[in-house]
């Protein structure tokens, strides 16, 4: 006797497609389920960045602290710009930086990298963007050990409890990066101009940024460049830097001094959570949305 | 071995596949443009040509459990396509299809395979995305090793693989996730003979026990020896369904008259 399966799973496919709350209802359902796909690819990820070099994922460290030493000597040493404790200045925004960019970068090519298997097998393709964005979360949690490091060894002023305000910032960040990469990937399967696009654009934003500089540059700007000034306040990054800055470095003042950390700005970071919710939902709706002609145009 | 298990059975009364006058139609504009430039270029001669291909039109058939069937034709005819809906891989542009059970379908086998995972850390990965329980999948891990008989190349990454290897871990990662349809595109063709034989009696085994077996195939004596029925597509369209033998007499005539023509053309314009 053959067994009997108490639930047949019966596929329909047709045309028709459910509304935007039906599309975000079954985006949370399709990685709810393939949670263990998501974690197999971040695995997977995780796996190969750190196989085919001789350090390894001792790179994850290293990686952080030899982009800041790049910083500091261009900024301290050739643009001759004196600030306190400069290093863990500019730390606090590379860190998060960093994550950004290979959440992006990784996301950019998560949908098209798997032409292949989008072609043989069905599954949920918002688990790629997924995985790329959550895989990028272990190069912030590598970046944190030197933040440790430096905070402990060469700053031991600037250590606050405020540090334990840095998942409730980096979560927001999240959300963000989530719908960004959402958005790019699907739109690399219609346009590959994205990849070359994408690292002049993150470039640009990066210095468009507080990452180098601090809020008496942002003021000085605020005083002759008003729309410029305009345009940053809107920036994501300038909540979120700032907010990484207050709890982990404190802020310059503008005589080259400093003040110790403090918490972040809570309204513009539930601001910009907001903002980063609606900007999911829109990401999720548009990917599945044009989902259905991943196997087509790949 | 045994032969063909000839009598369909049908369970709760209910058809493994039904599809009801499929439409697939692909834009090209759409497919065909890769960058910002190429989409300028298009809205530039926006009118210039036919824009829509239809790959398969008018597409009706049924199939029920332990029925295996051959979707045979010419290339570019649709067959591929016509697996890639079944699948739920593409959605169809008109009409209705309908799937009931556990679909496998790595239609190519081993093409998405990751090179730098090792065997092992594929097949829980193929699992993945096909749906399966890790659990379920750990489970047979072992059958999976065992059936593609790669010994411990297993724990090595996929890049130092032969094709050969490749094909055949794909082919039992497809066949041993217990499938109620099996859809199976030019597989058969893979491995050497040993695993051709064994492949084929898998895909026999998989009939037998009352489930949907869909195949498409070049092989013509593996269609009218253990297929119970034939579908034959030209350009999209649906030619010829049912007795295997009969729909191939069909095809292979179909395919002698368009030889024919083509060397009829050839030497017209030779003399010419």
């Amino acid at each position: 006797m053959a067994s009997i399966r108490t639930a047949v799973p019966i596929f329909n496919s047709s045309s028709a497609r459910p509304g935007p709350i039906g599309l975000v209802v079954e985006a949370v359902r399709d990685i709810w389920s393939r949670r263990r796909l998501v974690w197999y690819l971040v695995r997977a990820d995780l796996k190969k960045k750190g196989a085919d070099s001789l350090l390894g994922n001792l790179w994850w460290v290293l990686d952080p602290l030899l982009q800041m030493l790049v910083y500091v000597v261009l900024v301290e040493v050739l643009f001759q710009r004196k600030q306190p404790d400069y290093p863990l200045f500019i730390f606090a925004a590379i860190l998060p930086w960093k994550w950004f960019t290979s959440s992006v970068g990784d996301g950019i090519t998560a949908v098209t990298a798997q032409d292949r298997l989008i072609k043989q097998v069905h599954f949920p393709k918002i688990v790629l963007p997924t995985a790329a964005a959550v895989a990028g979360i272990a190069n912030f949690a590598f970046g944190l050990i030197p933040l440790f490091a430096l905070l402990l060894l060469w700053y031991p002023t600037r250590l606050s409890g405020y540090l334990l305000l840095v998942p409730v910032i980096a979560t927001v960040q999240l959300v963000f990066t989530l719908a960004l990469t959402f958005a790019v990937s699907a739109i690399n399967v219609f346009f590959r101009d994205v990849g070359n696009l994408s690292r002049h654009v993150l470039r640009l934003w990066f210095y468009l940024s507080p990452a180098l500089y601090g809020q008496t540059t942002i003021n000085q700007l605020a005083t002759d460049h008003k729309e410029l000034f305009r345009i940053m306040e809107l920036n994501p990054f300038y909540t979120l830097f700032t907010a990484y800055r207050s709890v982990i470095y404190g802020a310059e003042t503008a005589n080259n001094g400093s003040v110790p950390p403090m918490p972040p700005d809570w309204a513009a970071l539930a601001g910009l959570a907001l903002g980063s919710v609606i900007f999911l939902l829109i990401a999720t709706i548009f990917f599945k949305r044009i989902e259905p002609s991943f196997a087509k145009v790949l | 071995m045994t032969t063909v298990a000839a009598l369909p059975a049908i369970r709760d009364g209910q058809p493994a596949i039904e599809v009801d006058r499929l439409g697939v139609k692909y834009n090209l504009r759409l497919t065909r443009r890769n960058t910002l430039r190429q989409t300028f270029r298009n809205l530039g001669n926006r009118s210039a040509g036919e824009q829509d291909f239809w790959a398969l039109r008018d597409v009706t058939f049924r199939l029920v459990h332990g029925e295996s069937l051959a979707i045979i034709g010419p290339n570019g005819a649709g067959k591929s396509t016509l697996l890639q809906v079944l699948a739920g891989i593409i959605t169809p542009t008109e009409g209705s299809i309908e799937v009931r059970g556990q679909i496998s379908s790595l239609l190519t086998l081993g093409a998405g395979f990751d090179q730098e995972l090792t065997g092992r850390e594929n097949v829980l990965l193929a699992g993945a995305f096909l749906g399966i329980e890790p659990e379920d999948m750990k489970r047979r891990l072992d059958g999976i090793i065992a059936f593609a008989d790669i010994g411990q190349f297993i724990d090595a990454p996929i890049k130092t693989y032969s094709s050969g290897m490749r094909a055949r871990l794909g082919f039992s990662i497809a066949t041993s996730v217990d499938p109620d349809v099996l859809l199976l595109d030019e597989v058969l063709a893979t491995g050497d003979q040993v695993f051709r034989a064994k492949s084929k009696a898998r895909v026999l085994e998989i009939a037998a026990a009352a489930k949907a077996v869909v195949l498409v195939t070049h092989d013509m004596s593996w269609v009218t020896e253990f297929c119970n029925r034939a579908l034959l597509i030209e350009k999209g369209h649906v030619i010829a369904e049912g007795d295997p033998a009969e729909v191939v007499a069909l095809h292979q005539q179909h395919s002698d008259e368009e030889r024919a023509a083509k060397a009829a053309a050839l030497a017209r314009a030779g003399v010419i």
